[in-house]
């Protein structure tokens, strides 16, 4: 019997039609992961050290916030809703109405996101706060 | 005389070089983003909504875990080291932006270390890091 010699022979050719597609895959993960980097949060001014600013008292609302993350507005407690009330009724009355925030050490960082984040919605520009002095 | 024609080609796009431009690209893109990489500290978020995006060119991000502890780059750093840090930061450009990423549980003292080093250094810009509810 006679044995055909198989007669094709094959060229050395890579497919590299599918690198490409490959490629763009890898392009894209790294760009979604590029896009998870990005910082979201709030922006804060902060007061200059020993600087001190003139500002009318009945246009003050100082709030409290304690070591067990409750909030009082004069000396009473009230909840952050109502706080959100309190602030945009007055801010409508006196626009140039200052809120000033004390914080006790020991209150949760969180507590105090809450409140920054209400300020930051209500677009109070003289909003100040600090640590209160043990 | 006979006039010739012109075999017809047929239109061909050359794809064999795509996937070396392709290639390229991925080394960029992987260079950059090793650039932008950060160490992160193992630290639940506080949540907000309505969040704005805080990133700048230059940043400076400051951790502070559940404890207190402050981080620079993924490792501990004092007090004093931060102010180092944020004064070489500024001198360079003076628009860098410090942000504070700090844990939900954190006691309010061991963030207001970081706003007391900046007031000092009066700087004024700073950004609070937190994550979007429900995500």
């Amino acid at each position: 019997m006679k044995i055909r010699r198989k007669n094709k022979k094959y060229k050395g050719i890579v497919d590299s039609g599918a690198l490409s597609d490959l490629a763009f895959l890898l392009i894209i993960f790294f760009i979604v992961i590029a896009v998870f980097n990005v910082n979201k949060g709030f922006m804060l001014g902060l007061p200059m050290a020993d600087s001190a600013r003139l500002v009318n008292v009945e246009e003050i609302i100082k709030v409290y916030l304690d070591e067990n993350n409750v909030l009082y507005y004069k000396d009473e407690k009230i909840m952050l809703n109502e706080l959100e009330e309190l602030v945009r009724a007055n801010f409508i009355e006196k626009p140039d109405m200052t809120f000033l925030l004390k914080v006790h050490p020991e209150t949760q960082y969180q507590e105090f996101v809450n409140i920054v984040e209400r300020i930051k919605k209500l677009e109070i520009e003289n909003f100040s706060f600090s640590m209160l002095e043990m | 005389m006979e006039i010739r024609k012109r075999k017809k080609r047929k239109p061909m796009l050359p794809i064999s070089s795509m996937s070396d431009i392709a290639f390229l690209l991925l080394i960029f893109i992987m260079l950059i983003s090793l650039m932008n990489y950060r160490k992160e500290i193992p630290i639940e978020y506080s949540e907000a909504e309505n969040l704005e995006v805080t990133q700048a060119d230059n940043n400076i991000e400051i951790w502070v875990d559940e404890i207190g502890n402050i981080y620079y780059k993924g490792a501990i750093v004092n007090e004093r080291m931060i102010e180092n840090i944020i004064v070489d930061a500024v001198v360079i450009n003076p628009a860098t932006r410090i942000h504070i990423i700090a844990d939900k549980n954190t006691k309010y003292r061991n963030v207001n270390k970081i706003f007391e080093i900046l007031k000092l250094l009066q700087h004024r810009a700073v950004s609070l890091v937190v994550e979007e509810k429900g995500t």
